[in-house]
């Protein structure tokens, strides 16, 4: 059966919205009055207390809302809310690098209910969004083009309900759009490359449901689809139980992440890649596997890499084509970003030993921390090669150091040393080639500069 | 990372920690008198550091292999933890120009 509302039409329980393998359970939506969703609008004119405004016309009018600015809405998915302070801090983010319109859109009374419910309910606020976004074009001349709609979760489909609804909408950012209901559906009822002009996504709890109570699609439904870590489980999200909870923002906190660690990490870095782009590169590669073995390394020319999260639509999206994957690590806790080398050191020692060398990488704007290269028989001679994820923007490196050492007593004090290191820079392929004479005993940090 | 997971020993980066022996990183390191306490990396060259002590947490991590904590100590600081140094490579002058 069918029921309607005004201005936002008419919504079915039919196919494909119900009674297929994949939505086996059929619900109509809530009306917009019991769902009570409330659009809290930010702008520069008032960072931090919203106006909330409403599909009318006057009430935007009389608001801070202006046209001639970008304007993004933020949604959040299911059991979440409008106010909880990720939205709240990511619109105070955006507004400290660009005058926009931000609006954080809370469904939290259509979003606390049974998942089956919240899955269609999403379809009437999506009609809102795209009846607002009407009304920017028809009362206040904003094209649909400098309209962005980020969703989180089930946000990530009620952006594409309205981007649906609306032709030539400018982006949509799908933050791990949620599985069940959605994954393997026709593109009508999910987000797909269709319903913007621009859509980029980004998995981080990729496995499936059942029985991993993965909540987040693997299915890619973007023009660019972004697999930071692999997709499926986030470092700093194995922590031990007590460690989870007792978060450092608090036990709320703690226990967002304790429910949803992997869900929720795909806002976080979102958040940080506003202020940060170059701190999370996307190295176009259709799986993890590929990327760790280093085959999709370095970013060349024809090989381009974009930025995940907020500046990913710098990127520009070869016409027709769409599903583009890439991968990338992310660090354990905020901030989350990293930058990705290639390090290949020769080493050279009295004899083979079994121990463990570290490199650390220097350069014009600092210096990183060590990162261990290998462990295992260290033999002179042989090259050893590994790509690390560096915590730092060094620029362009001025030299490296060498350390090694063994857990095992030396008491015939075993010298080594590394008489090259090659490191090559993912984002550009730029090459830095140091070299060494002396060898070190244990602990001992070795300096090598660059080759004459 | 498939190595093994403790709650008591082998703590990752993040977890909460008593005492630095916990941890991986064998740092236990609290912001504040206050705050928890929880394992975090070491502190690289040229940064803030704390010098080993026998107390079980920093408020500023200990250097990484081959870097000395060097600053000004006083018997003061020691008492209450508060001997903050620079991490500074010691063979640092005579291998630049290998």
């Amino acid at each position: 059966d069918v029921v309607c509302f005004d201005n936002i039409g008419c919504f079915s329980d039919e196919m494909p919205w119900s009674g297929t393998t994949e939505r086996p359970i059929a619900r109509l939506p809530w009306s917009p009055e019991k769902i009570n969703a409330r659009f809290l609008l930010f702008t520069r004119q008032n960072p931090d207390s919203h106006m909330e405004i409403s599909t009318n016309a006057d009430v935007i009018s009389r608001s801070t809302y202006q046209p001639n600015r970008t304007t993004r809405f933020i949604t959040h998915g299911f059991i979440d809310k409008g106010d909880e302070n990720w939205l709240i801090d990511m619109c105070k983010l955006m507004l400290s690098i660009e005058d926009i319109n931000c609006i954080c859109v809370d469904w939290k009374s259509g979003s606390r209910t049974l998942y089956t419910q919240a899955a269609n309910n999403i379809r009437v606020i999506g009609a809102q969004i795209a009846y607002m976004i009407s009304i920017f074009g028809e009362n206040f001349q904003q094209k649909p083009e400098n309209v962005h709609i980020i969703g989180h979760s089930l946000g990530a489909h009620m952006a594409a309900e309205a981007g649906r609804r609306t032709p030539r909408l400018g982006r949509i950012t799908g933050l791990d759009p949620a599985e069940p209901y959605f994954q393997g559906c026709p593109t009508l009822v999910r987000l797909d490359p269709s319903d913007a002009l621009f859509v980029d996504a980004i998995h981080t709890d990729a496995l499936p449901v059942v029985p991993y109570l993965g909540f987040g699609m693997s299915q890619a439904v973007g023009h660019l689809d972004f697999y930071p870590n692999g997709g499926d489980s986030m470092p700093g999200c194995e922590k031990n139980i007590i460690s989870q909870i007792v978060d450092i923002d608090g036990i709320w906190e703690g226990t967002r992440d304790f429910v949803a660690c992997n869900h929720l990490r795909s806002y976080k870095y979102y958040s940080d890649s506003i202020l940060n782009p170059q701190g999370f590169l996307g190295y176009p590669c259709s799986n993890y596997d590929m990327f760790e073995s280093g085959q999709c390394f370095p970013c060349t020319s024809t090989n381009k890499c974009p930025y995940m999260g907020h500046h990913a639509d710098q990127f520009k999206v070869p016409n027709g084509v769409n599903k583009m994957k890439f991968q990338l690590n992310t660090g354990d806790a905020r901030p989350f970003s990293l930058y990705r080398y290639r390090v290949t050191a020769t080493i050279d020692g009295s004899r083979t030993n079994l121990g463990n060398f570290k490199v650390a990488l220097y350069g014009v704007q600092g210096n990183t921390r060590q990162y261990q290269i290998y462990k295992g028989m260290m033999s002179p001679g042989k090259t050893y090669q590994l790509l690390i994820d560096v915590e730092k923007e060094v620029d362009d490196l001025t030299y490296v150091k060498f350390i090694w050492n063994n857990s095992v007593l030396n008491p015939l004090l075993p010298k080594f040393g590394a008489t090259k290191i090659t490191v090559q820079r993912g984002r550009d392929g730029k090459m830095f080639q140091f070299c060494g004479k002396n060898m070190v005993r244990e602990n001992i940090l070795q300096t090598l500069s660059p080759c004459k | 990372t498939t190595d093994k997971r403790g709650i008591i020993i082998n703590l990752n980066n993040g977890e909460l920690c008593a005492i630095s022996a916990q941890c991986k990183s064998s740092c236990c390191h609290r912001k504040s008198a206050t705050s928890l306490a929880r394992c975090a990396p070491q502190s690289a060259e040229s940064e803030i550091c704390s010098k080993k002590s026998l107390y079980a947490t920093y408020y500023h991590c200990t250097c990484e292999a081959g870097l000395k904590c060097e600053g000004d100590w006083s018997i003061g600081g020691s008492i209450v933890n508060s001997n903050f140094g620079t991490c500074v490579d010691p063979h640092r002058a005579k291998t630049i120009n290998n």
